[in-house]
């Protein structure tokens, strides 16, 4: 990308921390975020959910989604909290500010689409991770989630130039991120790099974002980018992608993010993948009810939340 | 029962059932004895196969404990897992089985081929269909690709093998009669093009569809006739592998390998795989479904990063 171009999206990037609803419970979430998981303030996470009425309801009616899979439905913010773990609730507090930010503002396209595709990543992710015995599966579900900022970035900053690029991808069936290098010469990686170091990301996330389509360039102590490259294909290819089908085959298994996988996770040589893609199509319905979930606005009869801390 | 109830929709209790640690046993038991495998979405089906065979079992087999100690008995286990399979697969078949291997077909892999061989000038495909049961497969395909003829494979000539072990599907296949389950998925457009109407309300395949199609018995055992079945673009073979022990299953796909042309495809059931069986193979993702693909020289573009 030349420097005009970077400069002009930078711009336009600044002015998106103008919307209205730029999420203000994010910086001190990711404060937290960078604290060691034992030294984590249980009560300082239940004050930032309730922080904001909206997130705080919006966290209750995800913890009861069927992706948590709670026995018993969870009332208060603590119990939420306390049943679900900490890094589940920051897992579901970004997932809330990143509705909120993303509300702001009107879509080039659906975004019950983009939320499907980036809970589905982030679901994928962790499932993943979990599989080939990565150390830390909940960074490689917050990664899942936030690796196609830029779409949102490019959805928000270019409405309608960019209405015309998913129109586009999706007619000739060919990935997001090539129909963006022709139309507007910078991928959502470029865009969302940008956004993630305005907010100031963690380093490992936001080469996440930077490198998921790039995998020859990405850093190479950073597996999470490997992680997610291939979440991110597989969701593409089952129903939680960019809202077309991609028609193209993938070998998959001749992927280059395996090699570079296997360098941190050898227990990847005993994973099927083909056993892998089958249950994934038992998590598409539970991504949307996941997405349903945050998007859903709050009954009237619920009780007031903050009433219930 | 009707081949309707075996597969309604699971009901709640059911549901619950699908996270019953000893069925899930008994799922990791059938995927290690046959490569099918149930997804939590699929339990229901699995449960449901294991209780139609409790409930006629002589022996009085009442939970699913006592299912899985009868599937685990070193002198039962095998008489009854091959019932079982045989439960897991009834009623499976029908036309127009998986949309998704045909749209991967229609956008990716003939387009594919066509562009490959019109380099050499060769408008020809071959396709079997190995264990083609009573023919609903065969017949998918054909219709399938009499419209590509239409389209993206004029002048082409295609060839269809059907082949299976038992004598009565392959007499009922080249019959091609078939009710309403069997046609629950067929496009009205297909019905009207490729269907006449036969006896008792069913419709019969027309002549046109049935002369692209070979029909014939074949043990897929059978080594002096399986090196005979050569220069396959594609082959299907769905939900019939799951019959074979380990070291025939492995016979049998290196003879489907040997068989397919460079780049050609090999399909399975929508539940199998072919993890520790083939590393020839190479699994290839397309927009929900997978295939398996013999490398090839110039195999087209694959794996984008």
């Amino acid at each position: 990308m030349n420097t005009v171009l970077r400069d002009g999206l930078k711009r336009r990037v600044e002015r998106l921390q103008c919307l209205p609803s730029s999420p203000a419970v994010l910086q001190p979430l990711l404060e937290l975020l960078r604290q060691p998981s034992n030294r984590i303030d249980v009560k300082r996470v239940v004050q930032l959910v309730s922080y904001d009425k909206t997130i705080a309801a919006q966290c209750l009616r995800i913890a009861n989604s069927p992706l948590y899979g709670r026995a018993r439905e969870t009332e208060s913010i603590h119990a939420a909290v306390v049943s679900l773990g900490i890094q589940r609730v920051e897992d579901i507090l970004m997932t809330c500010c990143l509705h909120k930010f993303s509300s702001g503002a009107k879509w080039a396209s659906d975004s019950g689409v983009f939320w499907r595709h980036s809970l589905g990543c982030a679901t994928v992710s962790r499932e993943l991770a979990d599989r080939i015995d990565y150390s830390d599966p909940e960074k490689a579900y917050l990664a899942g989630l936030l690796h196609d900022l830029g779409v949102l970035v490019n959805s928000l900053a270019y409405p309608e130039e960019y209405g015309a690029v998913l129109k586009t991808a999706a007619e000739k069936g060919i990935p997001l991120e090539e129909q963006e290098m022709q139309d507007l010469g910078f991928s959502h990686c470029e865009s969302g790099k940008i956004l993630g170091a305005m907010w100031k990301l963690p380093r490992s996330i936001v080469e996440v974002i930077a490198f998921h389509h790039s995998l020859q360039a990405a850093p190479e102590d950073n597996p999470v980018i490997a992680l997610v490259h291939i979440s991110d294909a597989l969701c593409r290819l089952r129903g939680l992608g960019h809202g077309y089908d991609e028609w193209r085959s993938v070998d998959l298994a001749a992927d280059p993010a395996w090699p570079a996988l296997r360098k941190h996770c050898p227990q990847i040589e005993k994973m099927d993948l083909a056993r892998f893609t089958m249950d994934l199509d038992a998590f598409v319905p539970r991504v949307q009810a996941l997405v349903e979930a945050v998007f859903t606005a709050p009954k009237p009869e619920q009780p007031e939340v903050s009433s219930v801390l | 029962m009707s081949t309707e109830a075996l597969h309604a929709p699971p009901a709640k209790t059911e549901r619950n059932e699908g996270q019953d640690p000893i069925y899930l046993r008994i799922r990791d038991l059938v995927y290690q004895s046959c490569g099918i495998y149930h997804s939590e979405e699929k339990m229901y089906l699995l449960i449901a196969a294991c209780k139609r065979r409790m409930a006629v079992l002589p022996e009085r087999v009442n939970t699913a404990r006592e299912y899985l100690d009868m599937l685990t008995n070193p002198l039962k286990k095998a008489q009854e897992s091959r019932e079982l399979l045989n439960q897991i697969t009834i009623g499976e078949t029908c036309l127009f089985r998986s949309q998704p291997q045909l749209n991967a077909l229609h956008n990716v892999i003939l387009p594919e081929i066509a562009a490959e061989r019109s380099k050499i000038g060769l408008k020809k495909l071959k396709v079997w269909s190995a264990g083609c049961s009573t023919g609903e497969e065969p017949y998918t395909l054909a219709m399938f690709l009499m419209e590509e003829k239409e389209k993206l494979l004029k002048d082409w000539i295609f060839e269809i093998q059907a082949t299976d072990l038992n004598d009565n599907s392959v007499e009922k296949a080249r019959a091609g009669v078939y009710g309403d389950y069997a046609l629950r998925n067929t496009p009205e457009l297909y019905k009207r093009k490729y269907f006449e109407p036969a006896e008792g309300n069913k419709l019969r395949v027309k002549d046109e569809v049935k002369t692209r199609i070979t029909f014939s018995r074949l043990n897929l055992n059978d080594d002096s006739r399986m090196v005979f079945m050569k220069g396959m673009d594609l082959i299907f073979c769905c939900n019939v592998l799951i019959y074979f022990d380990e070291v025939s299953k492995k016979r049998v796909v290196q003879h489907f390998f040997s068989n397919l042309m460079p780049n050609g495809c090999f399909f399975l059931g929508q539940a199998e795989s072919l993890f520790l069986v083939n590393a020839d193979f190479r699994l290839v993702h397309l927009p929900g479904t997978t295939v398996y693909r013999k490398p090839g020289p110039d195999i087209p573009k694959v794996g984008k990063s």
